[in-house]
């Protein structure tokens, strides 16, 4: 398996190469059309459009080609059994589910495992989300293809890679250098080049490109900082999981209506009452 | 065997002084593996290592006439290698160049963690195994003098619990086992043969450039990256700014341009957050480095603010008041004397003087008073009347995993609210904050400990004393001594609304009221929190997790896991999750499983060699698993028992420790002087167990009545009350070894083995049954196993 991924890695800074002068008509390629819509990121323009069109191109093909039948298969699987069965109905999130190779997020090690439905490690104490609460985030924040979101804690950039595939542009900010580099790489060469990838501290969000439909915050902090909720726009949602690393025990839902704030608590897994009356 | 007074002399120095060093090497062990890893990681690694007293005695048992021709040569060789392989363990285990890279977290993930475990489990093992073979071999051959040796034994480790205490003080973690290494090899040099000078000469010089090498170049501990402080130092430009070892740990300071603190801070809150300095004890949060000066104080938006929204007061105690959060925000409501009460020594160091301009020298400010003792024993002596007493906030943003579940926590118990509450002055509160968790535990134990206690204290109507507010993140109770005004009442209502909170214990508060801010998916909780309050103990006793008030009996305030409720855990939140729930209880317990199938093998496997049925060998089993199970269940009880009493964690942890095996030594010293006979056996451990049912019954009550007095007082009553079963459970042992001497020799080896497995196995049963059943029932079950040894050792005499 390991080698196969080797190859796949060659093979697809080959493709990215490849793709990015050949602008033919490759997005229809990928045969579920997933989000095959063309999306802007920033400026606009013909010449724009069609260098991103071309950027999307390469990204299905990139992704195309760092995916194998078994992965994909697994992949299926997991959506099928730990996502739609537990209740996550959006069409959207789930075709995201689908196409997203998340044995490309995780490290080496881990890379048999990336399918199963738990968290892992990726170094400096951080972790990949488990599918699950990915999904179930996604969905909470009800992404619209023309949202533009803000993520705070990019981590491995599956979560944004996750949005990306259904919003208008994902801006993503990572405070540990190492991750933000890493993450920045590896959706760059996915494909992913409408996620905007900042190295810098999450608090203070991302103002130049503020106001945003929806904030994820994938890096919970004890508190959650102003500027984030300045951010948001009227209307807006922000998601952030509760828990430490492996466990997230609940998720936190902030609304925000005309300044207005409320938070609810939601509750990923669904437990029955604590207790049992004999 | 006969042997020179010259020779015993040098022997018995030896064996002291390894016993110093292996003693040494589990408390620095314990340190520096807390400060790597975790407390429940550094316990089940300490205890499997520990196996290699038992190790060693299976080895002598298998191959005693082998060690035996070979005394001279094994003796000084196993305290010379013991020594070096101190400093080389922990290099192998906790140095950025570890061969077995094993973290804790990791565990339930990977499951190539399982060989780093067992990796890191054979380096540790190694020192204990060759320093218990050199102790186990010298109290084979001269079984007939094993009273005199076993007190070198004990006072040897007595000596080494105080002297790794008084090196922590002086030397970083990271220079401690080539310290102890040192005096283990000059144990073994001590007792190189004339014969041998040039071959162990060479050992000995070899293992001391070892440790003088790990002294002078020593290595950097790789803390884990799930740790608060390796995630904080990832921050970008993030540096240790000071640095203090000591006995509670090493303390460090960092200084990040990203560190923020803020805990659950309310959502109407609309300006900066300022960065700020945070200390971090053995790697893990502390406190942040408050400044006092601020007009606004960030907590005043946080949901402890509430005591300061119900009253004015004037005198506040903060009990553990850490790094003085909670006494910056009592300044800036203009308290008039505010007594913060904190244990960690080195911690108020710091704030006193290098952190004193970070915290505008907060605990300089005239208002404010230090005490540097533990709170209850600051409690129990204090005659002074307060308007508020405060604590820090309960359990963890996200939670702790479990991971405090064995930390006994004397803040949170009945008894110990119960003395705040006899505290407070006539408009007095008290005042707690916990973090919210899912499922729902420590607010509800939280709550049902108060209720408990407000009961106990003749407070017929609760409800009409206790109110509550929680935010998106915590939730903060006050238990005040006059029932609450409507002009109190009136006030939180209106700050809830500025502050986005939801009330949720408030007398004659709506049910619309309690969920406007900040929704719960499980709205059960309000019904649960109505039941604690209504005092229903069928509904606390039947919930899912243990939220049974903590007591002093049994201080384990997060300890939430029910046993008979694991199945059902598991299926709800799945085989990934699940370790994740309580993992603290989880490793231990796993700790416990494997040492115990270990411990039976080490055990049997003398048995196969020299049969299972021959000539009693389920007295020598029997007699020596009693030993030790008892030994062990009481000295982990008293030690409990007197930190709580002497006020001071660390000190009364060595004291108590060094007097126990202090006293155990001098009764074994003079053991020997007695005739060993089945009755002398019985009518010694008997006595133990008589003594030991009588500390079960009237222990506490005696300390409870004599806390209040001054330090040298209770000092000498502990001594007292340490010292006399110690002494005498110095003498069954010794006792044990020559009866075996006169009558089963061949046992001897299999003694020392079957004491060795068992002395491990005990101290983590110990822990886990007195998460279960207290710290009485613990006691009883020494006194049973002393009554066991009692028993069939008069019933020696016709055999």
């Amino acid at each position: 398996m390991r080698n196969v991924l080797h190859i796949t890695k060659l093979l697809l800074s080959v493709a990215v190469m490849l793709s990015a002068a050949c602008t033919s008509d490759l997005r229809n390629s990928d045969s579920d059309g997933a989000g095959s819509e063309l999306r802007t990121a920033e400026g606009t323009g013909v010449a724009g459009d069609a260098h991103r069109q071309a950027e999307r191109s390469a990204g299905e093909v990139a992704r195309a080609m760092a995916d194998t039948a078994d992965f994909r298969e697994e992949r299926l699987e997991l959506v099928r059994r730990h996502i739609a069965a537990r209740g996550i109905e959006d069409p959207r999130v789930l075709e995201s589910m689908r196409s997203v190779p998340r044995h490309q997020f995780v490290p080496e090690g881990y890379v048999e495992q990336a399918y199963e439905n738990r968290p892992l490690p990726i170094g400096h104490g951080q972790t990949i989300s488990q599918p699950y609460i990915v999904a179930y985030m996604t969905a909470l924040v009800e992404p619209d293809s023309s949202d533009r979101v803000l993520e705070v804690g990019t981590g491995s950039g599956y979560q944004a890679a996750i949005l990306a595939e259904i919003v208008e542009a994902v801006f993503t900010v990572e405070i540990i250098p190492e991750l933000a580099r890493t993450a920045r790489d590896r959706l760059r060469q996915l494909g992913y080049g409408d996620v905007h990838v900042k190295q810098a501290d999450g608090y203070f969000g991302w103002e130049e490109h503020a106001p945003f439909d929806a904030i994820v915050v994938t890096a919970a902090a004890e508190h959650i900082p102003p500027p984030l909720i300045d951010q948001l726009k009227d209307g807006g949602r922000m998601i952030i999981p509760v828990g430490s690393p492996f466990r997230t025990q609940t998720l936190m839902l902030v609304e925000k209506r005309a300044d207005d704030l409320s938070t609810r608590s939601l509750v990923p897994v669904r437990f029955v009452p604590f207790t049992r009356d004999e | 065997m006969p042997h020179s007074d010259l020779l015993m002399n040098r022997l018995t120095t030896a064996l002291a002084l390894v016993s110093t060093g292996l003693i040494g090497f589990q408390l620095v062990l314990m340190q520096l593996l807390s400060v790597v890893q975790w407390y429940h990681f550094a316990y089940m690694v300490i205890s499997v290592a520990l196996l290699g007293f038992g190790a060693a005695g299976t080895v002598l048992s298998l191959a005693r006439g082998w060690f035996l021709r070979r005394f001279h040569m094994v003796v000084p060789l196993a305290m010379i290698g013991c020594g070096a392989a101190m400093p080389l363990a922990a290099w192998l285990a906790a140095s950025e160049h570890a061969v077995a890279r094993f973290d804790s977290y990791l565990l339930f993930v990977d499951p190539g963690q399982f060989g780093s475990l067992i990796l890191t489990y054979l380096l540790f093992f190694i020192p204990f195994f060759l320093g218990a073979l050199a102790i186990g071999l010298i109290l084979v051959r001269y079984s007939r003098e094993a009273g005199t040796y076993y007190f070198a034994n004990l006072l040897g480790s007595g000596v080494g619990a105080l002297f790794a205490l008084a090196l922590m003080w002086v030397m970083k973690p990271v220079l401690l086992p080539p310290a102890v290494g040192l005096i283990a090899v000059a144990g073994g040099v001590l007792v190189i043969p004339r014969r041998y000078r040039r071959r162990l000469g060479t050992a000995g010089v070899t293992a001391l450039l070892i440790c003088v090498w790990f002294f002078l170049r020593p290595f950097e501990l790789q803390q884990s990256q799930f740790k608060d402080l390796s995630k904080t130092l990832d921050l970008p430009d993030a540096e240790i700014v000071l640095e203090r070892s000591s006995p509670y740990g090493l303390v460090q300071v960092v200084s990040a341009p990203a560190l923020r603190h803020a805990p659950g801070l309310s959502l109407s809150y609309r300006g900066d957050i300022p960065v700020e300095k945070a200390v971090f004890n053995n790697g893990n949060w502390y406190g942040p480095v408050t400044a006092a000066a601020d007009s606004v104080h960030l907590l005043d938006y946080s949901t402890s603010v509430l005591p300061y929204v119900v009253g004015r007061p004037r005198m506040v105690l903060d009990l553990h008041a850490r790094t003085g959060s909670n006494v910056a925000q009592a300044v800036t409501h203009g308290a008039e004397a505010v007594t913060a009460v904190e244990p960690h020594e080195s911690v108020l160091s710091l704030l006193r003087r290098e952190l004193a301009p970070d915290t505008d020298s907060l605990l300089h400010h005239p208002a404010v008073t230090v005490r540097a003792e533990e709170p209850r024993t600051y409690l129990a002596a204090t005659r002074d009347s307060f308007a508020l007493i405060t604590q820090p906030i309960v359990g963890a943003f996200g939670g702790t995993l479990g991971l405090f579940a064995l930390r006994e926590e004397y803040g949170l118990t009945v008894e110990a609210f119960g003395e705040m509450w006899r505290r407070l002055a006539a408009d007095g509160m008290i005042s707690v904050t916990s973090w919210m968790d899912y499922p729902y535990r420590n607010p509800m134990k939280l709550l049902a400990t108060l209720v408990r206690m407000l009961r106990d204290a003749g407070v017929e109507a609760p409800e009409n004393h206790l109110a509550a507010w929680r935010s998106w993140g915590t939730v903060t109770f006050v238990a005040t001594r006059a029932p609450l005004g409507d002009e109190a009442l009136t006030g939180i209502r209106e700050a809830a609304r500025e502050l986005s909170f939801d009330p949720l214990l408030l007398p004659g508060l709506r049910p619309e009221e309690r969920m406007r801010y900040n929704v719960l998916q499980d709205t059960n909780f309000f019904a649960y929190i109505d039941r604690i309050v209504a005092g229903d103990r069928g509904f606390i006793e039947r919930y899912d997790f243990d939220i049974q008030p903590a007591t002093d009996n049994d201080p384990y305030f997060s300890q939430f896991l029910k046993w008979k409720t694991v199945p059902r855990l598991f299926d709800e939140v799945g085989p990934e999750s699940f370790p994740f729930l309580e993992l603290g209880t989880l490793i231990t317990a796993a700790a416990f499983v494997q040492i115990f199938f270990a411990a039976i093998l080490l055990i049997i496997l003398p048995l196969f060699r020299h049969g299972w049925a021959r000539g009693g060998r389920v007295w020598t089993l029997l007699y020596f698993s009693g030993l030790g199970i008892g030994y062990l269940f009481l000295e982990m009880v008293l030690i409990q028992r007197f930190v709580l009493y002497l006020g001071h964690p660390i000190y009364a942890v060595a004291a108590v420790l060094a007097a126990i095996l202090i006293f155990s030594g001098v009764g074994s010293s003079i053991s020997q002087r007695l005739h060993v006979n089945p009755m002398s056996l019985a009518t010694v451990a008997g006595a133990v167990a008589l003594l030991i049912a009588l500390y079960a019954l009237f222990l506490m009550p005696v300390l409870r009545a004599t806390i209040s007095q001054p330090l040298l007082w209770k000092a000498l009553l502990a001594l007292m009350i340490v010292g006399a079963p110690a002494f005498l459970m110095g003498m069954p042992f010794p006792f044990g070894l020559r009866f075996l001497t006169q009558r089963r020799r061949s046992h001897v080896p299999w003694a020392w083995a079957i004491n060795g497995c068992l002395s491990v196995v005990s101290s983590v049963l110990a822990a886990l049954l007195a998460v279960q059943i207290g710290f009485v029932a613990v006691m009883l079950i020494a006194a049973g196993a002393y009554g066991v040894v009692a028993v069939i050792s008069a019933a020696a005499r016709g055999t």
